[in-house]
């Protein structure tokens, strides 16, 4: 059990269970990670229903590429990188905008824990803000932002997955921080 | 020295968020301008902000468990290494049981 912990250990034997077929297996993994998957599909679209339709696709297309999952990276950093693809496609195929309502914004508030009320309030504020006016970016931005400032992943992380030149995406994400920066500065 | 700042507001936000120094020439407006350095300020707390984000997690729907293992019961798209196997192997006992079938009928010279 070196290096590895007891949620990782149970992760590996699911993983390797569903591999064979074991769809109770894969069940069990969607439940650890449907919160994750729907979470990412939702920053990258804003439509709460298309985000549950992209979540819902992108773990069929999780169990059909499972097999050739080697475990070079983490299940989870696997799984983003088919959320995101299963993202683009279906927006592609769909052509709907996403909604960004304040409703939908303020369904992704999330629960803030402080010893501080004062400074907790603040920072939900914040956060509230921020979702506002990431919500508010072009898709083509929102995504870049999600994937690099969120999410942390590398320019050639992000060109791959969403099709496009790492120069683009260092181009694309210098835009949607800076139309960030002011949208906020508006607030 | 307004137009220096608007100039320098996007490279002030992507070294902010990328936790860099902002590019050269810019960096010598910067340093002395306390508007730009509270741009600075606010968007590397942004940066703070976004990268906390990360941990937190929307619920998903109740059904999509559901919804994913349905459409999984219905898929015979999935491949499995042992579904050709025993497909060959119950085609082929199916037809040798069919063989001795028809050599054992009852035939109505003998």
């Amino acid at each position: 059990m070196e290096g590895r912990t007891v949620e990782q250990a149970r992760e590996e034997e699911l993983l390797a269970r569903a591999r064979s077929g074991d769809r109770a297996a894969f069940a069990a993994l969607v439940r650890e990670h449907g919160d994750m998957v729907y979470t990412l599909a939702r920053r990258l679209v804003g439509d709460p229903h298309l985000a549950a339709d992209i979540s819902q696709e992108a773990l069929i297309r999780a169990w059909k590429a499972l097999p050739g999952f080697r475990g070079d990276s983490q299940f989870s950093t696997w799984l983003h990188r088919i959320t995101v693809n299963t993202a683009w496609t279906q927006k592609k195929k769909a052509k709907r905008h996403a909604g960004s309502s304040l409703d939908e914004v303020g369904e992704l508030a999330a629960p803030f824990d402080s010893e501080h009320p004062e400074i907790a309030g603040e920072i939900a504020e914040l956060r509230t803000d921020l979702r506002r006016a990431l919500n508010a970016l072009p898709e083509g931005q929102r995504q870049i932002v999600v994937l690099k400032d969120i999410y942390g992943w590398s320019h050639a992380e992000i060109s791959e997955s969403l099709g496009i030149t790492v120069t683009a995406a260092k181009v694309r994400l210098h835009r949607a921080r800076s139309r960030l920066a002011r949208m906020l500065e508006d607030v | 020295m307004a137009i220096a700042c608007e100039v320098a507001a996007p490279f002030v936000a992507n070294s902010a968020l990328d936790g860099t120094d902002v590019i050269w020439p810019l960096n010598h407006h910067t340093a002395s301008c306390l508007k730009c350095q509270a741009r600075h300020a606010a968007m590397a707390k942004t940066g703070r902000q976004l990268r906390a984000m990360a941990a937190e997690k929307n619920e998903a729907p109740r059904d999509l468990e559901w919804r994913v293992m349905s459409s999984l019961e219905g898929d015979l798209a999935v491949s499995r290494s042992w579904a050709k196997p025993v497909t060959l192997t119950a085609a082929a006992l199916s037809m040798i049981a069919a063989i001795v079938i028809w050599r054992l009928r009852p035939r109505a010279n003998a």
